[in-house]
């Protein structure tokens, strides 16, 4: 019974943990730029009192008037299109002279708050304001009052915008730019290495060929293998590659015309083929060991039916082996949309055709003081591996050997 | 000509010496079981013949082809595993049709077949069902009728029954046999329960450490068994054994009992040797006069037999049962008396 509530408590503290820095990213993103600015994205839920400045009228009245009405929302709201103003008013700051109770016949200068209701001089007239944000501002005489801007305190509703999405999305290419990018190299990196893994796993598994385990420790072993370690030997081999593709362009096309027989070493497909060489041994120590629990009777009932290990594979090995297939995928997906590193020193380095990781971290530069753009491309990166997982959830079913062998 | 030959044939994993010198013919349409203790080796000689294990030395061939280089496909034969072995992603049709899919069969050639295995089996209703939504027997049935599409010359059964609980086993073991006979096909069915083998087979082989201790139709076995572990491992309850000397050409002397005119079993024991005589409980008779005395130390009353547990004034455990409901208690002396010639000296 402890033991339970300890669980409880703990997984919530996971994820609480979890969540709160996601709520604070994706909280901030939607905030006015101010609001980000000047307070923590945990006040966003709450109403807050925030000072506002609003002006009573527009310039240019031509005609003289006795009462001008309006509200302070909608004047506030004038400039406030993305994160419109709305609440209650609390108080609009009174500043001017008035008469000085304690000599007659002289005035004093006065700061003070004045509740809503309240009568306040303004422009030689009286302003009275409704918490709801209506005032009326009336005259003794026809006149053609100067606007006057006005301090007002409004305990104000939470409000979101998605400004900040629209500016990092539309205003320019280069978070557009970088998500194509980075589904251009994520998807490939993720179907190769899965594909030749399901294969060799299957290999280890199942088929006797001299040295399999021995090949399987080195495989295994090559997990250990830090990538930064691989950088320079890959660096030179894919240059060495681009080389001879250079030469070999030459030869066979008239690319000397156009000056355009160069082929890039940093490219995407340097980025596939890195991905798959650091994914492998992974993804085959997985799947060999989720398959090689699978019923070994299953198999040996599709042998004595006439498949043949490639038949095995596609008809019985695939469609049982989905769980593990799919949470390798997500393993795979994340790692390489994530990736900064390896993109960084053998991913392509021109503007265009940067992933986002990299656009992410130029952007941490430009946007240093605009928390809310910065916050709204790390979720538009964030949101991506969110809704594959989502999509692939339903793949990591359990029990899919239910009703095979016995107790299933 | 035999259906099914084995010659000489011995497998080792390893070290491990598994099947040893074993030679067996069967007819065709005959169903043989292999029966033995755990670990005697009978699913490991099961899964040589089906070709999911090589051979260490030896030669095996079905309906006269030697199949030792032949993959189980090629082979002419049907296995049913004891765990099923179902697909679990395919409906039963296709699991029925797997084999047949793969071996380039017509759409509609699969489908007579399929529909066709799946009336015998009565489990029509069942093909557009998965595997896990079936209850233990109808899997089991599954199991059968992916052997029975594949009309092989052997049908091969691996404990089938062992799964399923009492009553179903009972069921599914009275089905097996009709289908059987039904089919007329030749079966090779695996189990260490003797009941399974002396109501389905037509021939017994009992193994017993990888060597095959006796072969021979279930009758034959229970009242002729060429050996002490024969005798003992068919019947229920187990045959009674006394130790005492051979006398004479075939009559033995004991602490506990003598008989005269037994069974000689061993045909190398000669006069004076130590033997056993071999009785089994149900030819024990109660007879204030009998040459066998024992003190009951248990009684078990099954409804359909009583079996006493009783003791010697030697010490020897010996087993009585009758299939009449006895008046006896623990502690109470009995005497008994058997016809000698449905005795055994081994
Ligand atoms: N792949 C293997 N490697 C090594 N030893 C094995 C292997 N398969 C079986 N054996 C051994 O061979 C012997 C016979 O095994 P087998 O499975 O044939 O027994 P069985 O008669 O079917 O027993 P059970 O009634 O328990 O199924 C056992 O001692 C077992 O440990
Ligand atoms: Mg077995």
């Amino acid at each position: 019974m402890i033991s339970r509530t300890l669980k409880h408590v703990v997984l919530a503290l996971i994820v609480f943990i979890w969540v709160v820095p996601f709520v604070s990213l994706v909280a901030t993103s939607l905030r006015s730029e101010l609001a980000s600015k000047t307070s923590g994205f945990w006040t966003a839920f709450t109403p807050t009192e925030l000072g506002h400045r609003f002006s009573t009228h527009d310039r240019g009245l031509d005609e003289p008037v006795l009462s001008i009405d309006g509200n302070i929302f909608d004047r506030i709201n004038l400039t406030e299109e993305d994160f419109p103003v709305s609440g209650t008013v609390e108080s609009v700051l009174f500043k001017g002279r008035v008469a000085d109770p304690e000599n007659p016949g002289k005035t004093q200068l006065i700061r003070k708050l004045v509740p809503p209701g309240e009568a306040m001089s303004v422009r030689d007239g009286e302003l009275v304001f409704q918490p709801n944000g209506d005032y009326i501002l009336t005259f003794d005489e026809p006149t053609i009052p100067k606007p006057k801007n006005l301090d007002v305190f409004i305990n104000q509703d939470p409000v979101f915008g998605a400004a900040a999405y629209e500016e990092v999305l539309l205003e320019n290419e280069d978070v557009p730019n970088a998500l194509i990018a980075s589904f251009i190299v994520t998807i490939p990196a993720t179907i190769i290495p899965i594909t030749i893994a399901a294969f060799a796993a299957y290999a280890f598994a199942w088929m006797r060929f001299p040295g399999r385990d021995w090949l399987f420790v080195i495989v295994v072993s090559l997990m250990v293998v830090p990538t930064q370690l691989a950088f320079l030997p890959i660096l030179q081999g894919f240059s060495g590659i681009a080389h001879w593709a250079s030469s070999l362009n030459a030869w066979l096309t008239d690319c000397e015309l156009s000056n355009s027989c160069e082929v890039a070493s940093k490219s995407y497909a340097s980025l596939w083929v890195t991905h798959t060489a650091f994914g492998l041994p992974l993804a085959i120590y997985l799947l060999r060991n989720y398959i090689v629990g699978l019923p070994r009777e299953l198999l040996e009932s599709a042998r004595i039916d006439g498949a043949n290990h490639l038949q095995i594979f596609v008809r019985l090995i695939v469609p049982l082996s989905v769980p593990a297939l799919a949470s390798f995928s997500i393993f795979q997906f994340l790692w390489v949309w994530n990736d900064l590193i390896v993109a960084l020193y053998i991913g392509p380095n021109n503007g265009e055709d940067l992933v986002f990781p990299i656009r992410l971290q130029q952007q941490l530069g430009t946007f240093k003081d605009q928390l809310h753009l910065l916050n709204a491309s790390a979720v538009i990166s964030m949101i991506v591996p969110v809704v594959v997982f989502l999509a692939m959830q339903k793949y990591f079913i359990r029990g899919l050997l239910a009703g095979s062998v016995k107790g299933g | 000509m035999a259906q099914l030959q084995l010659k000489d044939v011995n497998k080792s994993f390893g070290d491990v010496h598994v099947i040893k010198n074993v030679d067996l013919e069967i007819n065709k349409g005959e169903f043989v079981v292999f029966v033995g203790p755990s670990g005697c080796g009978k699913s490991t000689l099961l899964r040589m013949i089906a070709g999911l294990e090589t051979l260490t030395s030896g030669e095996i061939s079905i309906a006269d082809r030697l199949v030792m280089d032949l993959p189980p496909s090629k082979r002419g034969i049907a296995m049913v595993f004891q765990s099923y072995a179902l697909y679990p992603h395919m409906t039963v049709y296709n699991n029925m049709a797997f084999s047949l899919d793969l071996q380039g069969f017509s759409k509609s050639e699969i489908n007579e077949r399929v529909t066709e295995a799946a009336k015998i089996l009565q489990m029509e209703h069942l093909l557009d069902r998965r595997p896990a939504a079936l209850s233990g027997g109808q899997r089991q049935r599954v199991a059968i009728g992916r052997a029975i599409v594949r009309d092989p010359e052997v049908f091969l059964f691996d404990e089938p029954l062992s799964n399923l609980d009492a009553a179903l086993r009972h069921d599914t073991r009275v089905e097996i046999s009709k289908l059987h006979r039904q089919l007329g096909a030749t079966t090779i069915y695996v189990t260490h329960d003797q009941v399974e083998a002396m109501t389905l087979a037509d021939k017994i082989v009992v193994l017993k450490e990888g060597r095959v201790m006796q072969v021979g139709s279930p009758m034959e076995l229970f009242n002729q068994p060429e050996n002490e572990f024969v005798a003992g491992f068919l019947g229920s309850p187990k045959m009674n054994f006394f130790d005492g000397q051979l006398v004479g050409s075939a009559d033995f002397q004991g602490d506990d009992v003598s008989a005269q005119g037994a069974r000689l079993v061993s045909t190398e024991k000669s006069a004076g040797d130590n033997v056993k005589l071999g009785i089994r409980p149900q030819h024990l008779v109660i007879d204030e006069q009998g040459a066998l005395a024992g003190n009951v130390t248990l009684v078990e009353r099954l409804g359909t037999e009583t079996i006493l547990e009783l003791l010697t004034p030697g010490g020897t455990l010996f087993r009585f049962a009758s299939a009449e409901s006895l008046d006896v208690e623990v502690g109470q002396d009995l005497r008994f008396s058997f016809d000698a010639a449905q005795a055994h000296i081994f």
